[in-house]
């Protein structure tokens, strides 16, 4: 073991992990230190990975070369396309997850990634040199040099656990509480604020009723969540549905002064997607019942998730509260749920890298920066674990835009946007929703992993294979026609109908025509005589395209007209400039911002357009070529020539 | 939300009355938006650099023939799409003010013809220029050095904080109210659509409930109304044009004469004594109405008068209204049925005068020349002051100034009154027509069975043209609106 190594990431969440395997794959020597190394990329709260919105980002985690998606595939016992209901831009993949396979296939595939070295230990303090990260050192004094450093401490940063009126210091129970590296972080300057979060109950699983629940079982076949995975062989488990009633809420309203959540013990904000039951009964008293799901926390272990009923009453109240629901009656509690205040680092103080701003080779990534969830932890390791690499590389920073992809999207709102609450990835959060597709995340980004060196090249050619198949199929469909009834969207056979009339005359539209009308599908083409060979996975792709093109056409355009605004870069020595003519409101907010462009400027709340008039004028002044590069459009925004010309093959200005 | 490398376009010239008005366009459309509202015997987009080219614009010239004889355009037909006799000139990129295809419309001097020229360039696709955008343009392209530079900063922060003064001025009153309150329930339906499509598990059912395809329908007939009382606005705050015509002696200018309460134009009983044009304008219902007295409409061999006669056909191209006087005590002549013709559909105020003569034209023997559209038939008599004050009331409700319902007959949404004065400024019409667009938009997504994602993109689009009004961002409260409206999250 070496005491020194290009890139030292602190925790090994499911931030830690992704960054860890980025930096080693892209040839660094890397260190990737937790306090236990089994309980590494544990699942600490829910046992599924993926959701709406978090589903999309995990398929962009794989078509980047990162390792979420395979881990899941690997560990799944259920898998389910949520929103099928919905249109398909908002499908997104879930599967229940086996926590324990979970963490066993990441340290399997940690322990096979040339270049990586696993430490166990508690780190206290990250060490400048000349202002740059030059070292970590453990709380048993070990130091260990590095060139770049991913802190991605999760709710271990000055974690605080309340259980009722209990409080207990650790980030999960009966775990530490990393307080010297909060206090480290302070010294360094930046500025801190508290957040909470909060877990469910876990139950035994022989004191369920099962059969009170209601069964949900996965799809059939399961779709998997890797686009390298070729075929899942999975016997599937199912969840249960139960629900909260009355007499559940009336338990909680007489126990309400026992909450550190309304006693005031409980500083941090929390989430509002993911309440309490506290908090659902106080703010929506009309509401009689709650979803419960009952999510089994692997295959063969005892522990049910009991979802939806995350509290941090005292125990006795939990249990007492959770035997008034259906199926739960004499239902044996193995933990209690509670909730976790923790510190972040305020994230205006990043850049779009994740690098704190005026440190060198300080990334940070997961909850240390605001957010909550696997998927939004796993996203942000994996870019600061890149931009790690690529500082000690000396290559350019790697920034995706809105356009591409939710992690662009993720990134973006961090480092522009006021954080009240724990930041989750919502589909709405995506104002070019219909381009970042679950579907279309290995037609957008893997051209630009492969770039990157994450993505192999047999795993690009299947990419390349896949998007060829799909172009011939639409050009196909184009030549194809099949006659439908002139007065009918259904394809006519032309033949008399039964009772004997003829139908309306036919006419001839090309099949493509025919599978984007709306309710068009290949079923109708099939009924018309046309067969697909493509994948069914493919063949969704297809459709969407063609049936929302138009719609697709006028996102395109939006984005590259706000490309070009990304593409305007402003130097930071603006900030220390006079900004004279800008409102003053948008100049507190644009000096504590610092956006590093155009368009990140015009996010920030408070700053109008005649504000960014003012600032391009003041922009164009320090940098005389700043118009040159204003012009220069959407390339400069990308890793680099080569990934641009990618980008460009495979994303958004390319193809659906 | 500021953008480079799309086309602006905003009247150059200081409003007001002047000779001339300048409407300037820059950006790589430029000359293609340009064809679509140039009449004349050269293609913009053909043009060399720096040329002169002299023709009509008009609302839709695409639909005209390119050959459209212009040598005598004022004795080109009348028809309602044409705005004005213009002169465009071409600077090609990068030989030009802001280095990009300028294209510069000069037309007549007064609000009305440079407004519409503008708004038709809008609606041919270019954008309406932010305060300071052009010299802004002309500085990131490096058009103008830094010495000079110096200057633009101020220049917008100036215009700026002017157009912000006008801005606050409207939006301390109702329309800043009315237009949030639009915003507010447009905000709460992308809310339901959007907790729809990113809760599914919480909030089950059809993604576009009918309440909120009853709210995007009832916020488009709301905006459709304030539209559609728009052109009263603008004329409270520009004022409005009302040629006088009618054949030779039928009394134009007495009644003229009787509107002003003064005579100022030259009467005697020769028919087409009046060779001018006599323009003075009027107080009415909050109104600037500015009435001309015209040369009558008859053919002639008199080269003078014809002019006069051409200038006519152009007065009721660009007018608001039209007054037609009609000499009731003598039947409807071919003249008149020549008159009606060119009047065809437009705005109409008809006096039937002398009525202290024997009667020998009704109404309805005028309304069969005429073709339908929007007016009042009203009896009077210039010479004793008959009538007058009833012919007053019926040109301010012409002009919008009473009752008003929208598009679609609905008459949802103040109409009249404070609101739709307040809706006089081009930029804000402009992007209230988006808005509107964008709920149609969203209702017909809605309701051809299109996916929330889709009717949330319209929503969207409709919450950004009415923040461009208010100054509010779209989506800064959408999760307090989901989370407060509905119980999500496990």
């Amino acid at each position: 073991m070496t005491d020194a190594f290009d890139v030292v990431v602190v925790g090994a969440g499911h931030a830690g992990c992704e960054a860890a395997v980025a930096c080693a794959r892209l040839g660094l020597d890397t260190a990737l230190v937790t306090v236990t190394l089994a309980d590494s990329a544990k699942m600490s709260c829910n046992p599924a990975i993926g959701g709406i919105a978090k589903g999309h980002m995990v398929r962009e985690i794989d078509a980047l070369g990162g390792v979420m998606g395979l881990i899941t595939d690997r560990a799944g016992i259920q898998f389910k396309m949520l929103n099928r209901g919905r249109g398909q831009a908002v499908w997104s993949p879930r599967a229940q997850c086996d926590k324990a396979g979970y963490a066993a296939a990441m340290s399997a595939l940690l322990d096979g990634v040339a270049g990586l070295t696993r430490l166990a230990g508690v780190v206290n303090h990250v060490r400048l040199e000349r202002g740059a990260v030059a070292a970590i050192e453990l709380d048993d004094g070990r130091r260990v040099a590095c060139r770049a450093a991913v802190i991605t401490p999760g709710t271990f940063l000055n974690g605080l656990i309340h259980i009722g009126a209990a409080q207990i210091a650790g980030g999960r129970i009966g775990e530490h509480a990393a307080r010297a590296l909060s206090e480290c972080l302070a010294e360094l300057g930046l500025e801190r604020g508290r957040l909470k979060t909060g877990t469910p109950p876990r139950l035994h699983r022989d004191s369920i009723a099962w059969d009170r629940a209601t069964p949900q079982p996965g799809d059939d076949p399961p779709r998997p969540f890797s686009h390298w995975t070729e075929r899942l062989d999975v016997d599937q488990v199912p969840c249960h549905l139960t629900h909260t009633n009355e007499r559940t809420h009336a338990v909680i309203r007489r126990n309400l002064d026992r909450s550190p959540l309304y006693s005031g013990a409980i500083r941090g904000a929390g989430p509002r997607y993911c309440p309490s039951l506290e908090d659902k009964v106080v703010k929506f008293p009309e509401r009689a019942a709650h979803h419960v799901f009952l999510e089994p926390e692997g295959r063969d272990v005892p522990e049910i998730y009991v979802n939806g009923v995350s509290s941090s009453m005292p125990a006795e109240v939990q249990l007492e509260f959770v035997r008034t629901i259906p199926a739960l009656e004499q239902a044996e509690m193995l933990r209690p749920g509670y909730a976790v205040e923790y510190d972040f680092v305020l994230p205006h103080q990043l850049a779009a890298t994740l690098e704190v701003r005026g440190v060198p080779g300080l990334f940070l990534a997961g909850q240390i920066c605001g957010t909550s969830g696997y998927e939004e932890a796993a996203a942000q390791g994996l870019i600061a674990g890149i931009n790690a690499a690529h500082r000690v590389l000396g290559r350019a920073p790697f920034v995706l835009r809105r356009d591409q992809a939710y992690l662009g999207v993720l990134v973006d709102d961090l480092v522009t946007r006021e954080h009240r609450e724990p930041y989750r990835m919502f589909t709405s959060a995506a104002e070019h929703r219909l381009l970042l597709r679950a579907d279309n995340a290995d037609e957008r980004l893997a051209e630009i992993g492969h770039a990157l060196g994450l993505v192999t090249q047999e795993q690009i050619e299947r990419v390349r294979a896949k998007c060829a198949a799909l172009d011939a199929e639409e050009r196909r469909l184009t030549r194809i026609t099949v006659a439908v009834a002139a007065d009918s969207a259904a394809p006519a056979p032309g033949t008399p109908a039964a009772d004997g009339t003829a139908t309306a005359p036919a006419r001839r539209v090309r099949a493509l025509d025919l599978l984007a009308r709306a309710g068009g599908s290949w079923d109708g083409l099939r009924e018309a005589g046309v067969d697909c060979d493509l994948p069914r996975e493919w063949a969704d792709c297809l459709e969407i395209r063609v049936r929302y093109r138009g719609y697709i056409e006028r996102e395109r355009e939006t984005a590259a007209r706000a490309a070009a605004l990304e593409a305007a870069t402003l130097a930071p020595a603006l900030w220390d400039s006079d900004l004279k003519g800008v409102s003053r409101e948008a100049r507190e907010k644009l000096v504590r911002w610092r956006p590093a462009s155009v368009g990140q400027a015009s996010r920030i709340a408070g700053v109008s357009p005649a504000d960014i008039a003012v600032l391009l004028v003041h922009a164009r002044r320090a940098a005389p070529d700043g118009a040159a590069r204003a012009r220069a459009g959407a390339e400069a925004a990308v890793v680099g020539p080569s990934a641009a010309r990618a980008a460009a093959r495979s994303g958004v200005t390319g193809r659906a | 939300m500021t953008q480079l490398g799309d086309t602006i376009t905003a009247i150059a010239t200081a409003r007001g009355a002047a000779g001339l008005a300048v409407v300037r366009m820059s950006g790589p459309e430029a000359l293609a938006i340009a064809d679509r509202v140039f009449r004349g015997t050269a293609r913009i987009g053909d043009a060399p650099t720096h040329t002169l080219h002299h023709g009509w614009a008009a609302d839709d010239a695409l639909d005209a023939p390119i050959d459209a004889p212009i040598d005598a355009p004022m004795d080109a037909p009348i028809d309602a799409q044409r705005i004005d006799e213009v002169v465009v000139a071409v600077f090609r990129a990068p030989r030009s003010y802001t280095k990009e295809d300028v294209v510069e419309f000069s037309c007549h001097g007064g609000a009305l013809s440079a407004e519409r020229l503008l708004a038709a360039m809008i609606a041919s696709g270019a954008r309406l220029a932010a305060p300071g955008e052009f010299t802004l343009r002309a500085f990131l392209n490096g058009r103008i050095d830094l010495a000079q530079a110096e200057a633009v900063a101020d220049v917008i922060a100036a215009e700026t904080n002017a157009a912000h003064a006008l801005a606050v001025s409207q939006l301390a009153g109702a329309l800043s109210r009315e237009i949030g309150a639009l915003g507010e329930r447009v905000a709460d339906a992308l809310a339901e659509v959007e907790a729809r499509v990113d809760f599914a598990e919480d909030v089950g059912g059809v993604e576009v409930p009918a309440h909120v395809r009853a709210a995007i329908a009832d916020v488009a007939a709301a905006l459709a109304a304030w539209l559609a009382a728009s052109p009263y606005a603008r004329a409270i705050r520009d004022g409005a044009r009302v040629p006088l015509v009618g054949r030779p002696n039928a009394g134009k200018s007495s009644l003229f004469n009787a509107l002003l309460g003064e005579p100022r134009a030259i009467v005697t009983p020769a028919p087409g004594t009046t060779r001018d044009r006599v323009s003075e304008a009027i107080e009415l219902a909050g109104m600037r109405v500015t009435l001309s007295d015209t040369a009558g409409l008859r053919e002639t061999d008199d080269a003078i008068e014809a002019i006069g006669v051409a200038r006519t056909h152009a007065a009721i191209a660009s007018a608001a209204a039209t007054l037609w006087v009609v000499d009731a005590s003598q039947p409807l002549a071919p003249e008149d049925h020549a008159i009606a013709a060119v009047l065809g559909a437009r705005p109409l105020l008809v006096a039937l005068n002398k009525s202290d003569r024997p009667r020998r034209v009704a109404p309805g023997d005028v309304e069969r020349l005429l073709d339908g559209g929007p007016r009042a038939i009203v009896a009077v008599s210039a010479l004793a002051g008959d009538g007058i004050d009833a012919l007053a009331a019926a040109l301010a409700a012409l002009l919008g100034a009473g009752p008003h319902a929208s598009e679609d007959g609905a008459s949802s949404g103040p109409a009249t009154g404070a609101i739709a004065m307040a809706v006089s400024n081009p930029r804000h019409v402009a992007a209230l027509d988006r808005a509107r667009a964008a709920l149609l938009g969203a209702a017909s997504a809605a309701d051809g069975g299109a996916p929330g994602e889709i009717v949330a993109l319209e929503l969207r689009a409709s919450l950004a043209a009415l923040g461009e009004v208010t100054g509010r961002s779209v989506d800064a409260d959408l999760l307090d609106r989901i989370f407060s409206r509905f119980c999500v999250g496990k």
